[in-house]
């Protein structure tokens, strides 16, 4: 079998059976192209995931591409890319179809107020994690708490604060930058 | 409105460092633009869940359904992909010159941080929005209590921190809770 074949098939495989994709596409990526089919070793897979993590993006589909790109090259970028995306693309796409055909009366509209809720717990879940691992000292967290508070009050909308967490961050290196630089 | 959802989901795609989580809090941002409301929002949460898949990819697709139909939601699929298509290669290219490069590593430091506050802003508004049922703070005198979206939500939060219950358990256990309540 080909090697695209190969990895257009792991990436489909791992982006039907999980959820959320991301890191969760790991393991069955890890269990097809490592110990299967020998492609790739454990280490660089699992720092292709890190890298992929650290760009923007989708995640899942740039992990695909790094690990596409250094088996087979360009083709192998596109059939892992592929494989990643296809599976939840068509799955939305035919679940949004359905979605709009829900009739909005009787006990479907208690069902979906409750399905409703739950998503705001599985939001803080998730922030509440990445909580964990980024705020580490009091200025972050304060930093944190002014973002929350621009964001609810409608005060900065979100991609101006990202970008300004982006220029900031850069003056931040440059000035530990020039201060190396003085001593 | 094609254009308008390309453009939008490259912006979201080229902003959102730490993927999907990230992506639904810059996808708030843009609702009111594309003529989205909150509970259309939360269902997209809620999707996301229960649809296989990365979250991003599956947020485009379902906003790009719901504002320009099956080519709305190709081109904000191929929109939100971009970024990782022209990263990689450049990447692979001059690999050493980045990863020495110490600007790139305070600047996402400080992104996730940021990101921190986002996400949970967005899960304060869905609060507000399921719970309370206004769509923004300001207007919190209009609002009422929903006592059993409270319960439920309250729940999930419980069982999945402390259990860690799989989350397409509890929204599927959720809505039959709420199917069931209508019957009370």
């Amino acid at each position: 079998m080909s090697k695209n074949w190969l990895l257009f098939k792991a990436y489909l495989l791992a982006g039907s059976l999980t959820f959320s994709g991301g890191m969760a596409m790991l393991p069955l990526i890890e269990q097809e192209l490592c110990v299967k089919q020998q492609l790739i070793d454990r280490d660089t897979l699992y720092e292709y995931s890190t890298l992929a993590q650290t760009f923007p993006g989708v995640i899942a589909l740039t992990n695909a591409c790094f690990v596409g790109r250094k088996i087979n090259g360009r083709s192998g970028m596109i059939a892992a890319g592929l494989g990643a995306i296809l599976p939840a693309y068509l799955l939305m796409s035919l679940a949004t179809v359905l979605y709009r055909f829900l009739p909005e009366t009787g006990p479907i509209l208690p069902a979906l107020a409750a399905i409703r809720a739950t998503s705001a717990s599985f939001l803080f879940v998730a922030a509440f994690d990445l909580a964990r691992h980024n705020l580490r000292d009091r200025q972050s967290a304060a930093i944190a708490l002014l973002a929350f508070i621009a964001t609810v009050f409608g005060l900065i909308s979100a991609p101006y604060l990202i970008g300004l967490a982006l220029v900031i961050g850069l003056l931040q290196a440059w000035h530990g930058q020039r201060q190396r630089e003085v001593h | 409105m094609l254009i308008n959802l390309g453009w939008t989901f490259l912006k979201i795609g080229w902003l959102g460092f730490g993927g999907g989580y990230a992506m639904l809090s810059l996808i708030v941002a843009e609702m009111q633009q594309l003529g989205l409301t909150m509970t259309q929002y939360a269902d997209l949460t809620a999707l996301d869940l229960l649809i296989p898949g990365p979250i991003a990819i599956n947020s485009a697709t379902y906003i790009g359904q719901l504002c320009g139909g099956f080519s709305g939601a190709l081109v904000a699929t191929i929109a939100v992909c971009v970024p990782s298509v022209v990263i990689v290669p450049f990447f692979m290219k001059r690999e050493q010159t980045i990863r020495a490069d110490p600007y790139l590593d305070q600047m996402l430091k400080l992104v996730k941080i940021v990101l921190v506050g986002l996400i949970f802003a967005v899960a304060f508004s869905l609060l507000l929005t399921t719970i309370w049922g206004i769509d923004q703070v300001q207007s919190w005198r209009s609002g009422h209590l929903a006592p059993l979206n409270l319960v439920v939500m309250l729940g999930a939060l419980g069982l999945n921190l402390r259990y860690r219950i799989n989350p397409v358990w509890l929204t599927l256990l959720a809505g039959l809770i709420g199917w069931l309540s209508y019957y009370l």
